[in-house]
């Protein structure tokens, strides 16, 4: 052991001293993240409010963390959550489990799923960390309209997905640009 | 199948008589002949995809994808071959995609084709996961497809029944569903329509439906898909264009757990596959099994199982409060202490035991043990139904031990030269009974004979020729039959088929039995629930103990009294009470307690009765898996298991031993099953039946051995005296419960209970121009003696005889017993009811 | 050689007299001499003769009407039966329906002929049912035949009896398939039967069964008159006997030609008065849609099935459509092909899936949206659906695609071309990777 061992490690504090902080101040000071960060999941709508979700589980099947439960349901002509006959009756995720890898973003057929900037995904109860189809739903932005109602968009599932933005922006003129998701614009 | 031929010294396949030598792939293998190309291939393991072919329809060689190519005598075919088509042949050499470009290219195409017309709905389709077409686009398809046209489309989906949903665009047109329909259950009720690229699965209300508008207005009355057997067709679909509206978008194949298991609808014991997912029952497929119901099951045993999760279920010990007169939550400690303290002091006046017909073998002999150690009676009877003095010594000399080495099994009704079903109408009581016989009869030209009152649907489609009977003659016609039909019985190998219904007949099971003898054939009693032949072995009767041993026989009761570890004399001798006489019994206040096992008041032949037996008994002990009418009136109830919840074995009316394990593990109250419950009763009065589990009871069981010492002379009952009609709108009653009749496993399933047959009252035309009735009017039925209901029924014309009426029994459907008070061979009294809305 | 010497009139010596169709006419003109010699002869003695006048069946495939009779059960423990296929719908045939119109008791005749000799005593005729003209006409034939004692029982007290039955199917190309015509027959849909168990063995009703042409049967009674070996004087020694030839499309005088097998179209043109207007031919087909297509070069290729399948075709029912210079093939093609779409049973997928896309494709080559990509997937889906299918009709159904682009390759390029032009004047940016 050197003489000056005992007070090399105050070398590193006085230089550190006249470097910039990096501490951040979360929570009181919260920072958005990377624009692609992969944070919560969000199920999406279609311009007129539908849900884009069809239940189709293939998130769930993708999920090597077994995170995701999903059950489908049978849409009717009263009661109708998304375009076509199948719709998400459940969905859930669970956040103790998830490993944000964002497979299940990957598998979805209808870009249903997406993920989020939202991170703060840490809580002291195990049931509030299963996030129900309520919580992980996109919120309606103008223009939407909560289901159940009928198909506005069209008269089927093909004219949603091949067709849907240009139908949304003639079927809503007024509310433009802010009427739609930034799914939908694909 | 000699799939590793024995080889002589030279090293080549040694080739028995009826086999053929050929090459598959360079493999040199041997096979029967006859057999399909596509089958011996399989056996080497190669795997040709396909989608028409299977193995137990006739081929079709409709889809084209199990193209082969084939050599024969060194020639190659022009064409390469549907190999599901072709029989091996001697020399025979068959390339199949793996060694042949051509059959390989034949295959990516017939692929390509049939994927050019089928929707990118894999998403929502219910069949992802587990589809051939999936799979096989995978292994024997193009990466992509060149088809950049119009797909074909069409509305969707389509109901054709209330349990089955169409989709036509999934469709790859292989037939399997209407050759289904068409050969094994006799019911062509969806065929092909139209041509071409429109070809399409439909019914004869969906042939106009064009467009979406129609699609929507469309319901399914008409002529819907309404066969018993329609569950089959979404199971063999090898997409997902017959899907089933129970299962219709509950969950994936990966998220199931999947249970082999025995099915607890009927006396056939099918094996069957009971998916679930998460403490639910998503779906129950048809298993496999060549011996019993080859690959088919029944909608009944297919689609009646929510009946496990109605909310009606019991899942706590209830013990009736004496203030309140109310039935509260108790302990199972506590409900278990009153139940036994209340036994006990019933025992000193009697308790009688009614056990189920739908037990387990397991759960039968707790029942019986449970009677004849704790309660120390012989008063037990499982049989929650019509039934006579005159059965049970049926039962014991003609039933009793048989099994399907040496009485009648599946496959010696498939090979009988005839088979005469006597009470017993097979396509209602025993749906796979009924597939067997029109296989036999279309395969092996089985004669088939029904004696029944008349033409019913599954006589035609057996083929079969009705002996016609007015109720309460069968015995007579069963004694003076037809000689050419008697000749026919007489040849080796012929069948005899009787069903529980005949103890309602008096003199008919000894008619049978006298057939028997004088016939030589042979004899199979087919009763209508999962549990009763196991509960004859069981000894869950008044004369019977376990293991085929009779009460009144003192060195089987000693030999019992060993084997269960009981003091000498310990066994009650005196011959107990049927269901009948423990009813009556009970009702007179002579009884002091009951205790039920899952009995139906409605099912009994007196239901009146037997609620008033349950009022006046001292004391009501009830084993139930959902709330019923003896819940109502017990003083103790106590939860079981429903058949999925729990394992043991049914015994098939072949007298098969078909084992099943726990398919659904619940986390609540209702997990125990019968002889778990009565063994710890039991314990609780100070007896031992060692039945903890049922695993437990079946080790106790085969302890104590099959005896077969019980012996009966073949009854020889007289038949009553005929009802006579005194009035000309009176008739005599015939009936049988439908498949369909919304009984208590069929509850909460409105897609299943949509298929039921319409409900209606048969009669030939002249009794229903004496009555002044027509064909679509509603009758009254009510019983001619005082007393009895009445049920309304709109009239249909049958072949019956006449002076004789048909009626649908049992089950919510139909309770005639209950609604009439009278069953089968009384006489009702018809009257009209006004025209039908 | 005059012109009329080519021609053999023996099948349609009667079309021209004055109510051919009528029984009087008929007994007039040598009809009904053969039925008594035949019947005085054993059935065996009549299949021997069919087998040695070398008479092959009309109907296309041209398979030896002798062997097939021969087929037949000899003994009689099951009901055997005779069926005539007059279910004419192949593109461009028409031979039947004037057979069956100008002289239709030459058929009975044959039938009873027929029947007696493979020991049928039921007959059914199964007229297409978009002909309802020749049905009547039929129809009136055998009430006459019935009355003089020609069917029925006991047939010119030869103790022969026979039933003739004529059925109008109801309008399915597939219908003139033997086997899905048997299933039509009998009630059901039509749709091709899996073979084995061939028509001999189990056909009509799972019966032993024949199933013959209406030009194979109506030439039985000439053969039993002037015997085999006049028969063979006509025509090649593997294909002997007359043929009618049903000339249609740009030729001066269509109509039906009855000449030796092997008779050239050069020949037959001569007949005809040559091309209409002079415009020079350019394809034709040999023997209906379903055989390969011809060119000029092909005006000396002798018509017979051997002929015919050695030039890379087939001689068919010998319905020559002719086209001339103004016609183009790729129109020609999609119009048979939108046929074979429409007829298409859907029993099979190559021949159900294949002809709705092939007929897609060439849809859009004709509306001048196709790429030179789309002539290499209609020649691979065709090669998909040839062969692979369940019966001929997939096989028939791809011929004129396949010869169509062999023969005029260049006329569907010519296509592609004009696509691309028109594509390169378009001003639009088209959409990245849209057209790869």
């Amino acid at each position: 052991m050197g003489m000056f061992d005992p007070i090399k490690g105050f070398g590193v504090t006085f230089s550190t001293m006249f470097k910039k902080t990096v501490t951040e101040q979360y929570p009181e000071d919260f920072r958005a993240t990377a624009p692609r960060y992969h944070g919560r999941h969000q199920l999406n709508r279609h311009p007129d409010g539908l849900e884009k979700c069809v239940g189709c589980e293939l998130c769930a099947w993708a999920c090597p963390a077994d995170a995701i439960f999903v059950e489908g349901g049978d849409n009717t002509e009263d009661e109708r959550y998304s375009p076509g006959e199948r719709y998400g009756k459940d969905y859930q995720i669970n956040y103790l489990r998830c490993i944000g890898c964002g497979l299940c973003i990957e598998a979805c057929p209808t870009r249903s799923l997406t993920m989020v900037n939202f991170y703060e995904l840490a809580d002291d109860d195990r049931q509030r960390l299963i996030y129900t189809k309520e919580d992980l739903l996109a919120p309606l932005l103008p223009g939407m309209e909560q289901p159940p109602h009928p198909m506005r968009l069209g008269d089927n599932e093909q004219d949603y997905y091949t067709k849907g933005p240009q139908l949304a922006r003639e079927a809503l003129p007024a509310s433009g640009q802010s009427g739609q998701s930034k799914e939908a614009g694909q | 199948m000699t799939l590793a031929a024995d080889r002589n010294h030279e090293g080549e396949l040694e080739v028995p008589e009826g086999y053929v030598k050929l090459t598959i792939d360079g493999l040199e293998v041997v096979a029967p002949q006859g057999e399909l190309i596509i089958r011996t291939a399989e056996r080497l393991g190669i795997q040709v995809p396909r989608f028409c072919d299977h193995p137990l329809l006739d081929p079709a060689g409709a889809c084209r994808q199990c193209l082969v190519e084939v050599e024969m005598g060194g020639r190659p075919m022009p064409k390469p071959q549907a190999s599901c088509t072709v029989p091996v042949a001697d020399g025979m050499v068959v390339k199949t995609q793996h060694t042949s470009p051509v059959a390989d290219k034949a295959q990516q195409g017939v692929m390509e084709l049939l994927l050019i017309n089928h929707p990118l709905d894999c998403p929502i389709c219910d069949k992802g996961g587990e589809c051939p077409l999936q799979n096989q686009a995978m292994s024997n398809g193009r990466a992509e497809s060149r088809f950049v046209d119009t797909k074909r489309t069409f509305p969707k989906p389509l109901p054709i029944s209330s349990q089955v949903l169409l989709d036509r665009e999934r469709c790859v047109l292989c037939q399997r569903c209407t050759r289904f329909s068409n050969e094994i259950a006799g019911d062509p009720f969806i065929e092909l329509l139209e041509r071409g690229a429109g070809q399409q699965i439909g019914t004869s209300a969906t042939a106009a439906i064009a467009d979406e508008a129609e699609s929507a207005a469309n319901t399914i009355e008409g002529k819907p898909f309404q066969s018993y057997f329609s569950g089959n067709t979404i199971q063999i679909c090898p997409v997902g264009a017959l899907t089933s509206a129970a299962y219709r978008f509950r969950s994936r194949p990966f998220d199931l757990v999947s249970t082999p298991s025995i099915c607890e609808g009927c006396s056939s014991g099918c094996a069957e596959r009971v998916d679930t997912r998460r403490g639910k029952i998503m779906r129950k497929l048809a298993s496999n099994d060549p011996e019993v119901n080859e690959e088919w099951i029944c909608d009944k045993g297919r689609f009646s199982f929510p009946y496990v999760a109605a909310a009606d279920r019991v899942l706590r010990p209830q013990v009736r409060n004496a203030e309140t007169g109310k039935l509260e939550d108790a302990s199972w400690t506590e409900a278990l202490r009153v139940a036994a303290e209340g036994l006990t002091a019933a025992r000193e006046r009697g308790v009688g035991v009614l056990a189920s017909g739908r037990s387990t073998l397991e759960d039968a002999y707790a029942y019986s043990k449970f009677a004849r150690i704790a309660l120390r009676t012989n008063d037990i009877d499982f049989r929650a139904r019509a039934h006579s003095a005159e059965e049970l010594d049926f039962l014991t000399a003609k039933v009793l031990g048989t099994n399907p080495e040496t009485g009648v099994s599946f496959a010696s009704i498939e090979q009988a030269p005839a088979v005469l079903c006597v009470a017993l109408e097979p396509e209602d009581e025993s749906p796979i009974v009924f597939l067997r016989l029109r296989k036999a009869a279309r395969k092996s030209g089985t004669k088939v004979f029904h004696l029944a009152s008349w033409t019913s649907p599954a006589v035609t489609k057996t083929f079969g020729t009705l002996l016609p009977a007015v109720p309460g003659e069968e015995p007579k016609e069963l004694d003076h039959l037809d000689s050419a039909v008697r000749d026919q019985l007489s040849a080796p190998g012929a069948v005899l088929l009787v069903g529980e219904r005949a103890a309602e007949v008096p003199g008919l099971y000894s008619a049978v039995a006298r057939l028997a003898e004088s016939t030589g054939a042979k004899l199979a009693w087919i009763p209508r629930r999962a549990g009763e032949r196991g509960a004859l072995e069981a000894g869950a009767l008044p004369t019977l103990l376990p293991g085929g041993r009779a009460v009144a026989d003192a060195a089987a009761r000693t030999e019992l009294e060993t084997a269960w570890g009981l003091e000498a004399g310990a066994l009650p001798t005196e011959q107990g009470k049927d269901t009948a006489d423990i009813l009556r019994a009970a009702a007179d206040g002579e009884l002091g307690g009951l205790l039920v096992g899952g009995v139906d008041p409605d099912d009994l032949p007196d239901p009146a009765l037997a609620r008033t037996a349950l009022r006046s008994a001292g004391f009501v002990v009830s084993l139930e898996v959902r709330h019923s009418a003896v819940t109502e009136l017990a003083d103790v109830v106590l939860p079981v298991a429903a058949a999925p919840e729990k394992d043991g074995s049914f015994v098939n009316w072949e007298g098969r031993h078909r084992p099943f394990e726990i398919a659904l593990h619940r986390s609540d109250g209702a997990t125990l099953p019968d002889c778990r419950v009565l063994d710890t009763l039991a314990i609780e009065m100070d007896a031992d039946l060692f039945t903890q589990t049922p695993k437990a009871a079946t080790e106790d069981l085969l302890r104590i051995g099959y005896a077969g010492t019980a012996v009966a002379a073949a009854p020889n009952a007289q038949p009553s005296e005929q009802p006579t009609r005194s009035k000309p709108n009176q008739a005599v009653l015939a009936t049988w419960r439908e498949l369909l009749d919304g009984g208590s496993l069929q509850a909460d399933e409105p897609a299943l209970a949509g298929t039921a047959r319409t409900r209606c009252v048969r009669m030939s035309a002249n009794t229903a121009t004496e009555a002044g009735l027509r064909k679509g009017e509603l009758a009254v039925l009510s019983a001619a003696v005082d007393g009895g209901g009445e049920v309304r029924l709109p009239v249909e014309i049958a072949d019956l005889p006449d002076g004789v009426v048909w009626a649908p029994g049992g089950g919510e459907f139909g309770k005639i017993r209950r609604d009439l008070g009278v069953g089968h061979g009384s006489l009702v009294v018809l009257r009209g009811g006004g025209s039908q809305a | 050689m005059t012109e009329v010497d080519k021609l053999t009139p023996v099948l349609t010596k009667r079309w021209l007299s004055p109510n051919s169709w009528t029984l009087r006419t008929y007994e007039q003109l040598e009809g009904y001499t053969a039925l008594p010699k035949a019947l005085r002869g054993s059935p065996e003695q009549l299949v021997q003769l069919v087998k040695d006048s070398g008479l092959r069946g009309r109907g296309g495939a041209g398979f030896p009407a002798g062997v097939k009779w021969s087929f037949m059960p000899p003994n009689e423990d099951k009901p055997h039966y005779l069926v005539i296929n007059a279910d004419e719908g192949e593109p461009g045939t028409c031979k039947d329906i004037p057979l069956m119109m100008a002289d239709p008791h030459s058929l009975i005749e044959g039938c009873v002929i027929a029947s007696y000799a493979m020991r049928a005593h039921h007959c059914f005729i199964y007229v297409r049912g978009e002909v309802p003209h020749c049905i009547r006409r039929l129809n009136a034939a055998v009430a006459e035949a019935y009355q003089a004692g020609y069917l029925g029982k006991n047939i010119l007290g030869s103790g022969f009896d026979l039933e003739l039955v004529v059925h109008a199917g109801a309008g399915a190309y597939i219908c003139g398939e033997e086997t899905a015509l048997l299933d039509s027959l009998e009630g059901r849909r039509g749709q091709p039967r899996l073979k084995p168990p061939f028509p001999a063995a189990a056909g009509l009703y799972a019966q032993p069964t024949t199933v013959n042409n209406v030009e194979t049967i109506a030439s039985v009674p000439y053969i039993v008159n002037a015997g085999a070996d006049w028969f063979r004087t006509m025509g090649s020694e593997k294909s002997p006997g007359p043929k009618i030839y049903s000339l249609s499309g740009h030729v001066e005088r269509p109509g039906q030609y009855e000449a030796p097998l092997g008779t050239t179209l050069r020949e037959l043109l001569d007949l005809a008065g040559g091309m209409k207007d002079g415009i020079p031919l350019k394809f034709w087909t040999p023997g209906g849609s379903s055989t390969p297509l011809f060119t000029a070069e092909h005006l000396d290729v002798p018509l017979d099935f051997e002929g015919a399948a050695e030039a890379g075709s087939m001689l068919g029912t010998t319905a020559l459509q002719i086209f001339n210079e103004t016609v183009s093939v790729p129109w020609a093609v999609m119009k048979w092909t939108e046929f074979y779409k429409h007829e298409s049973c859907g029993k099979c997928t190559p021949c159900r899936e294949g002809t709705y896309w092939l007929t897609q494709i060439l849809q859009r080559m004709v509306r001048g949206e196709g790429t030179e990509t789309d002539i290499d997937t209609l020649l691979d889906v065709c090669d998909n659906v040839l062969g692979r299918s369940f019966c001929a009709l997939g096989d028939g159904a791809v011929s004129p695609i396949t010869s169509g682009i062999k023969y005029f390759k260049d006329e569907f390029l010519a296509l592609c071309e004009s696509n691309r032009a028109k594509g390169a004047s378009q001003t639009e940016p088209a959409l990245a990777g849209a057209g790869s």
